[in-house]
């Protein structure tokens, strides 16, 4: 009797342990998936607070500081539309990671005449999507010099196919992000405007 | 009974936040588009000049001639430079070198003068050229713009008349597992110029320097041939001679052969290679002089002993070091994976092996180096595996741990393999600790990816008695990788030192690495008076080995004081990289040496003028700069196709020259992950809330 009961119980035991076992297992996966995801953005935004903060250093001291300690990065101008109620902070130091954390500034053969802004579609060049022609956007380097543009084009290349004059005739901006805004993976298309320097 | 009173409250609270998180997240992702194909990493590249259609007016053919006597090689470059329009111009052609070469003689020949090139530091070369430019004088110039890469400028060429650029370098002759082998690059490959070099005006100029048009392949039919001549007397019986990319005619005598192109002519599209053997035993020819302004140079060529003498290959202790900083993350950091778990492949029982990794911080694998057993080998390869590049780079302490050698005087082989990109700081510091604290560990740099800071580490690994080894990126990286580890488990004589009785010998390496089969090392040495005899010793399978060569026999070449001013000039830039000389002194002891040695280096050009004007004022000039032909097997299209495209593109712009530029990534992708997460947990969560209703039920 006694084992009949026994055995019956741990059997139920077993039974009711199974499902909790498998709603632990959704839990876990579900958290390996979603935290390192949601740590992105959240590394995006919280760097940005970082980067504001570097930057109205810079602005301050006319030097580049680290906006932390372990960083490659450093502000080095502010990017705002006014339109769309953007202010993002530009890092220098192009390369993937940099724009882990705002919109990067990538080197150009004709340096001071045409600047490549890029970030990502997911997180600061979000607002790319509303952008449109004759939007202003206004750059505040760390020299406290602000420079004004106006977009001229909104373009959507593949990567590897787009091309400036290689003389250009006024100072240029080019924005450029991923695209489409909602895919779910890499592709070679990029979202590109181009602004002119009007001020 | 109770608990069915008082319903959880904790619960429902979980419930909510959870259709919450459910429904934000499906609004935030919006609608997924399928996926769609992976691209090329997008890394920013400028093709700074990018394509030509327009046959140039300047034609250009090239005749190279090349002696070899002994092992060195003197190459004559002979550049046609024929005008073809009726207007005076300037023509400038980039073209490359070996990157040991030296470059002593520029002549240009009009008509029927001869002028003789000067060596002069380089801003004032310029100054003459465009002076003589300015004034219709006939002149030419010779500049570097990285050790192995030139261009030549030729101004005021008369309408329909052919200006003759002559120029002279010599380099050593590669020897490599018994094969000797000479290299003549014919062609620059259009350059990637990393962009983050590209940060201020200065490095943008030097960037539009070293790149030149390419041809488009309508026109490059016939542009720039290449006629190409070697005597080979390299003072043994040459056999096996062969070119791979060219066919051939090859003439010989017993202890001589001249080799020339059967076509006579070939497109200037591919580099120009010659290998030979030596019949029988490897002769131990290798004692070249030379006197040069009241010092002799000498030039010794150190062959490993036969690897029948060498024992068993004692067991090893290999550090592998590996960078997984920011600037690695994406190819480099793959490729620096790879290459590791592939090293990890290469062990055996009885060898031991630790992993370090280091970003702004580091970890060892292990707290000491652990025998190569299956299950510390997986161990490591899942280590390799999951590295990520994150953060700044901090090698020091990384390089001090690798360094930390818990059985100085044991008799295992001690190697330490750096994987880096070579993006590093503090550099005298690290080059000061491989100095103090080397001991029998030697020290091998692995650069990865495609912008190594290859002084630096040629440096480091000279400092640490090992070698330098650049793999690039993805499937190239493996086999570099297999070619350095498998002549790294070849060492044939180690602790080798050399000893000069007579006067003291400047030599250069300063620190002898070790000698692995089938390489032989190549010192250069300078001192007042050569003489007595020069004695080299080292380990070889446990026992003491030693050489001697008596100085006094040396063959005399005249090319000798030339490769060790080159030489020491690759030693100032290194020291420049390391930071232990500042920029001005590098500088200025390079352009000490390269007027003293007549040698063309980056403080130092070849100008030549022709006293004579000869465009008449008022004529105007115009500069071409002549097109490259594409190397084989690069395709046209793929790399400049773009740029049409990019034209259709911005039609306002299509007549003028266009810039193309890559476009980075833009996107985290995050949305999806984060999808299909929160989902798992929404899952997870309703079961377990489904199962307690159900009790409670």
């Amino acid at each position: 009797m006694n084992e009949t009961i026994s055995r019956g119980a741990g059997g139920r035991g077993w039974r009711r342990a199974l499902p909790q076992l498998f709603a632990a297992a959704l839990l876990l996966g579900g958290a390996a998936l979603a935290i390192p995801a949601a740590w992105m953005p959240a590394k995006a935004a919280l760097a940005q607070v970082l980067l504001e903060r570097n930057f109205e250093a810079n602005l301050a001291t006319g030097h580049n500081h680290r906006p932390w300690p372990w960083a490659d990065i450093s502000a080095s101008a502010r990017l705002t539309v006014d339109r769309l109620g953007v202010s993002d902070i530009v890092l220098s130091g192009a390369s993937g990671e940099a724009m882990a954390f705002g919109p990067a500034e990538f080197p150009t053969r004709q340096h001071g005449r045409l600047k490549l802004l890029a970030a990502h579609r997911d997180s600061h060049f979000a607002w790319m999507r509303k952008l449109k022609v004759g939007d202003r956007i206004e750059l505040e380097g760390v020299d406290g010099f602000t420079t004004q543009y106006e977009v001229t084009r909104m373009e959507t290349v593949e990567w590897d196919r787009f091309a400036v004059p290689a003389q250009l005739h006024r100072e240029t901006l080019v924005l450029a992000t991923c695209y489409p805004f909602d895919a779910s993976g890499p592709g070679p298309l990029r979202r590109i405007a181009i602004a002119e320097r009007i001020a | 009974m109770r608990r069915m009173v008082n319903p959880p409250a904790p619960d429902r609270f979980l419930l909510t936040l959870l259709i919450g998180l459910f429904f934000a997240s499906l609004a935030w992702t919006g609608a997924l588009h399928a996926e769609e194909p992976e691209p090329r990493e997008g890394g920013l590249m400028l093709k700074a000049k990018g394509s030509t259609t327009q046959v140039p007016a300047v034609r250009l053919g090239t005749d190279i001639k090349a002696e070899v006597s002994g092992q060195v090689a003197r190459v004559t470059v002979t550049q046609a430079f024929r005008n073809t329009s009726d207007e005076w111009m300037e023509a400038t052609y980039l073209y490359p070198l070996p990157d040991n070469g030296a470059v002593d003689t520029l002549r240009m020949v009009v008509g029927e003068r001869i002028i003789i090139g000067r060596i002069k530091p380089r801003e004032e070369a310029r100054q003459i050229y465009e002076e003589a430019m300015e004034s219709g004088k006939k002149a030419g110039l010779v500049e570097q713009f990285r050790p192995n890469m030139f261009r030549n400028s030729v101004a005021n060429i008369g309408p329909g008349e052919t200006v003759l650029v002559q120029i002279e370098f010599q380099a050593p002759v590669e020897q490599v597992e018994g094969r000797y082998s000479l290299r003549v690059p014919l062609v620059v490959g259009p350059r990637y110029i990393p962009p983050h070099t590209l940060t201020t005006a200065a490095a943008a100029k030097i960037a539009q320097a070293m790149t030149a048009p390419v041809a488009d392949p309508s026109i490059s039919d016939g542009l720039n041939p290449v006629s190409i001549s070697v005597a080979l007397a390299p003072g043994f019986e040459p056999v096996d001679i062969e070119s791979p990319y060219h066919s051939v005619a090859i003439t010989r005598t017993a202890l001589t052969a001249s080799v020339t192109l059967d076509k006579g002519e070939v497109p200037a599209n591919r580099d120009f290679v010659l290998h030979w053997g030596a019949k029988g035993e490897v002769p131990q020819l290798g004692l070249f002089r030379q006197t040069y302004e009241g010092k002799d140079y000498v030039m010794a060529t150190l062959t490993p002993p036969a690897v029948a003498q060498v024992a068993k290959l004692p067991p090893r202790e290999m550090i592998f070091v590996i960078d997984n900083s920011g600037s690695m993350a994406g190819e480099s950091m793959e490729a620096a994976s790879k290459s590791l778990v592939y090293a990890l492949t290469t062990l055996r029982a009885v060898d031991r092996f630790n992993i370090i990794r280091f970003d702004d911080t580091m970890t060892m694998l292990f707290s000491d180096a652990v025998t190569a057993g299956p299950q510390n080998i997986a161990k490591g390869r899942r280590y390799a595996e999951s590295l990520r590049g994150e953060g700044g780079t901090e090698m020091l302490p990384a390089l001090r741990a690798a360094l930390r050698d818990s059985d100085p005087h044991g008799n295992r082989l001690r190697q330490i393999i750096f994987l880096t990109d070579g993006n590093l700081s503090n550099e005298r510091a690290m080059m000061a600790e491989i100095k103090s604290s080397l001991g029998r560990s030697r020290v091998f740099m692995v650069g990865i990816g495609s912008a190594p800071n290859t002084h630096l580490m040629r440096r480091m690994a000279e400092a640490g008695r090992g070698t330098f080894t650049h793999v690039g990126q993805d499937s190239e990286a493996i086999g570099e990788m297999r070619r350095m580890l498998g002549r790294l488990a070849k060492p044939v004589v180690t602790e080798l030192s050399v000893n000069v009785e007579g006067s003291p010998l400047d030599l250069t390496p300063a620190i002898l690495p070790d000698l692995y089969a089938g390489e032989p090392l190549v010192l250069l040495g300078s001192t007042d008076r050569l003489r007595g005899k020069m004695t080299v010793s080292g380990m070889a399978g446990g026992k003491r080995w030693s050489t001697t060569l008596d100085l006094a026999r040396a063959q005399e070449s005249p090319s000798i004081a030339r490769l060790w001013a080159r030489r020491k000039i690759s030693d100032i830039e290194a020291q420049r990289w390391s930071y232990q000389i500042d920029a001005e002194d590098a500088d200025a002891k390079v352009e000490t040496l390269g007027m003293a040695f007549h040698i063309v280096t980056d403080r130092t050009s070849l100008v030549a003028v022709d006293e004579t004007p000869s465009r008449p004022e008022g004529q105007r000039l115009t500069r071409e700069e002549l097109p490259l032909l594409l190397p084989a097997g690069w395709d046209f299209d793929h790399l400049f196709g773009q740029q049409m495209a990019a034209r259709h593109a911005a039609p306002d712009a299509a007549s003028e020259e266009q810039e193309q530029i890559d476009l980075p990534r833009g996107s985290l992708d995050y949305r999806m992950a984060l999808l299909q997460g929160l989902l798992l947990v929404v899952l997870g969560l309703a079961l377990l809330l489904w199962r307690r209703w159900m009790r409670f039920a």
